[in-house]
């Protein structure tokens, strides 16, 4: 959840125009969260040939120009486009963003191929990654942090700009989608109200540490390693209580029902 | 005989083999196949170049689909399971039968959150509440009695077995369109039919058991059962969409 | 509405709004220009039926009589604009100009080549020199409106007579039919083809594209505001067709006296493709298109579709 900061706050003019802002844009662009064939999995990519050149080779110039017109237009020039190619993209600087998210997000399968490979080869006893489904949710959260480390000086003001009228359903979709690949890829199989509720804890977490490392200046952001792993404790607690007092509701009125059959109620 | 019973002739044009009588199949279930695997394994596993990937409404009609089977299956299991310990209680030979239907309830929804998993769609967002209404659903018609029990089943089998059609018919539709342009059929989907087949196949074996035991004895026969399958109707409708 | 003599002096203060409610009668300059040809001349095609309002027309009657509804029209354009959208076009104007950013080049000041198309009266072409020359500091962005009527076309020039001359000097006019650009706009030839509120008017739409992919480089971008579909929320959409379909053509009689011309720009409205149909038009004419191609605008009154000609 992107924090709305005051630069988020757009003028009413803004609003009236971009507020118009249609769901079916974004949210089918990027294949929304339907039956993922895995035999036969959907060819198309989130972006078209020339939108992907134009914003791949604008990426490479985020991190010293942020996600700006700027940046688009170096970008669009080094792939042999006009200046004037850039624009179009509907909102131009979210464009650059929403591609940042999109691709470190599918990126994120063959990180965690890797990481849990690498841990099942090395540990056994030593690393719980393998075992633990809190622990493979963190390491994977924690990587897709990491993927926002050459870009972090300019984080604040992306967020900014998902918390936008027009950009916050995209953004929160995107935030969603995140949390359930992460979910998935972790191993998670809770098919539940569960299901939703690991997903909406992971939301949280994910975004406030987010936030929380935009400001961190210590060493490898250990800090914000820190700041995760109190978040991640937190709501494995949470979730502990929450599944101890469903057991014990559960348990309280199977009791009670007996205890009634027991007296000879016709229940 | 009842009419519902017509729903396995209605769909007969479609199958590839014939369907005989619940008789013919044998009392207990196989085990859901094959649902599990990570994605990368499931991915590797991907053979058939010439597959067509699924269309986006073929994506949401599949998605809808596991989704609501989940949450019929498992508001199925709960009504067995609140139907039980009532109604054995006043019958005691109804025992086998009841362990019969709920076994094979609590298989196909184990059998579809493997699916729902597997395919990653996303579970119906009601599903305390279904648990809760199954519940009461299965309760109260068991404390109605043994006949109101079983046209509860009757009602709710009906539905869930007319909507079982309703999918392999969609399914045999998109196939033979697939076959038609030339695309291999993935394997996954002659699977999926192939499991609706034998769910639904069971699903309509519970209605002959409800019919031999007196469902249509059950007072006022026709309100229960139309309100339970309106019931049911708008189930489905919302679990498709929440 | 001012006494017509009036009518130059108000519009060459061009945006001020000068509305009342009378109805004037003897304003009746519908059929004086207009019942002509476009300038190229009649199109290969002008035999083949096309759509004028509800009405099946062959494609060159289409191209007189849009000509005489926009004769009639040209210096109530202002208005006409107002009443169907509720002064909201200023708004999506702005927005798709400053979408568009022309004149942001790196470095600074590299020339581009636009045109205007269907852009008689110069809104989108002057608030693109506005953002080029001043806001984006580049003096060498060259903006040339084309439309087919000349009528509306004298309101633009009128009009442009108010802007700074350093902005005039940047702007040329053109009288030109878009589906047969003149042999003056060359192939591969414009970095960026804007038409507002225009492309729904045209008889054969797809040429008009072909047009355009024609005469753009690589890499230019094709982009069009429009009426469109509201059909993603049916309430507004409800709403917004009772004001187009009963209040419109009531207020263009008691306004303009002139009904039959707004009954036509409600019904070329509904006539319009939808956001897909016409995302895919743009698509078969042979233009890449970014994301689903196109952005609604108020739920979908209007519609800002960009295409980007290959490498």
């Amino acid at each position: 959840m992107p924090p709305l900061c005051s630069r988020g706050i757009p003028s009413p003019r803004r609003v009236l125009v971009a507020h118009t802002y249609q769901r079916a844009a974004r949210c089918s662009a990027a294949g929304r969260r339907f039956f993922h064939s895995n035999e036969c999995p959907p060819t198309e990519t989130p972006f078209g040939a020339v939108e992907d050149a134009i914003l791949a080779a604008a990426y490479r110039h985020v991190p010293e120009h942020g996600f700006s017109q700027r940046a688009l237009g170096l970008g669009a020039r080094d792939a042999g486009f006009l200046d004037i190619s850039p624009s179009v993209l509907s909102y131009s600087p979210f464009s650059l963003i929403h591609y940042h998210l999109v691709t470190q997000r599918r990126s994120l399968a063959s990180q965690s191929r890797q990481l849990f490979d690498d841990a099942k080869l090395q540990s056994q006893a030593q690393s719980t990654l393998a075992v633990s489904l809190d622990g493979r949710l963190s390491a994977l959260t924690w990587a897709r942090l990491m993927a926002n480390k050459d870009t972090i000086h300019w984080w604040q003001e992306a967020l900014a700009v998902m918390a936008h009228p027009s950009h916050l359903p995209a953004s929160l979709n995107e935030l969603a989608r995140l949390a359930d690949e992460i979910c998935f890829l972790a191993g998670d199989k809770s098919t539940d109200a569960s299901w939703y509720r690991k997903r909406a804890s992971l939301s949280v977490v994910y975004s406030t540490t987010e936030l929380f490392m935009t400001n961190d200046k210590s060493r490898d952001f250990a800090e914000t390693r820190r700041f995760l792993d109190r978040r991640m404790d937190e709501v494995q607690t949470l979730g502990g209580i929450a599944g101890s007092l469903g057991q014990w509701t559960g348990f309280t009125i199977t009791a009670a029902v007996n205890v009634l059959r027991s007296k000879g109620a016709p229940i | 005989m009842a009419p519902s019973r017509r729903l396995v002739c209605a769909a007969r044009p479609f199958y590839a083999r014939p369907v005989c009588s619940s008789t013919a199949r044998p009392m207990t279930t196989s085990s859901p196949a094959s649902a599990h695997g990570t994605s990368e394994a499931a991915v590797d596993a991907g053979t058939s170049k010439k597959c067509k990937p699924l269309t986006k409404e073929q994506r949401e009609f599949l998605s809808a689909a596991l989704r609501v089977n989940q949450a019929g299956e498992l508001a199925a299991t709960l009504i067995y399971q609140a139907q039980t310990p009532v109604l054995i209680r006043r019958h005691p030979h109804l025992r086998p039968l009841m362990k019969h239907m709920y076994d094979q309830e609590a298989a196909h929804l184990d059998t579809f959150n493997n699916l729902i998993h597997k395919h990653r769609v996303r579970p119906t967002a009601l599903y305390p509440l279904w648990s809760v209404l199954a519940t009461g659903l299965g309760w109260s018609t068991a404390v109605m009695g043994r006949e109101a029990a079983m046209a509860c089943t009757e009602a709710v089998e009906t539905e869930i077995g007319g909507h079982y059609n309703g999918q392999i018919r969609t399914l045999l539709e998109m196939v033979s369109e697939w076959e038609a342009q030339g695309h291999d059929v993935t394997l996954e989907i002659r699977d999926l039919i192939s499991t609706l087949r034998r769910i639904r196949d069971e699903e309509l074996e519970h209605l002959d058991h409800a019919l031999d035991h007196d469902a249509k004895k059950a007072e006022p026969h026709w309100l229960l059962t139309n309100v339970i399958r309106a019931g049911c109707r708008g189930a489905i409708w919302v679990s498709e969409r929440v | 509405m001012v006494a017509r003599r009036a009518l130059w002096s108000c519009t060459r203060s061009a945006p001020r709004p000068c509305l009342s409610f009378v109805a004037n009668p003897c304003r009746s300059f519908s059929a004086s220009h207009g019942r002509r040809l476009g300038p190229s001349g009649p199109t290969p095609t002008s035999n083949r039926e096309t759509h004028f309002g509800y009405e099946t027309v062959t494609e060159s009657e289409k191209q007189q009589r849009v000509a005489g509804v926009f004769s009639s029209v040209a210096e109530s354009y202002d208005k006409m604009n107002d009443l169907m959208s509720l002064g909201v076009h200023r708004l999506w104007k702005d927005y798709f100009v400053s979408s568009l950013n022309p004149g942001a080049t790196n470095p600074i000041g590299r020339p581009q080549q636009i045109l205007d198309v269907a852009g008689g009266t110069g809104d989108i072409a002057f608030r693109m020199l506005q953002r080029a020359h001043n806001l984006n500091g580049n003096p060498n962005v060259h903006v040339t409106i084309s439309d087919i009527n000349p009528s509306m076309l004298a309101v633009g020039r009128q009009r442009s007579l108010a802007l700074p001359a350093s902005h005039q000097s940047s702007l040329s006019f053109l009288e030109a039919n878009a589906e047969v650009l003149p042999p003056s706009i060359k192939d591969n030839s414009l970095d960026l083809y804007t038409v507002a509120f225009g492309i729904r008017n045209f008889s054969n739409i797809p040429a008009a594209l072909r047009e355009a992919h024609r005469v753009l480089k690589p890499g230019g971008v094709f982009a069009c505001l429009e009426f469109s579909k509201v059909d993603k929320f049916p309430l507004l959409n409800a709403v917004y067709k009772q004001w187009s379909f009963s209040a419109i053509p009531l207020i263009g009689q008691l306004v303009a006296a002139d009904r039959d011309s707004y009954q036509y720009l409600v019904e070329s409205i509904e006539r319009f493709p939808s956001q897909e149909e016409f995302r895919d038009m743009i698509v078969d004419a042979g233009f890449a298109v970014a994301g689903e191609g196109y952005e609604d605008l108020t739920g979908g009154i209007a519609a800002i579709h960009r295409g980007i000609k290959p490498l």
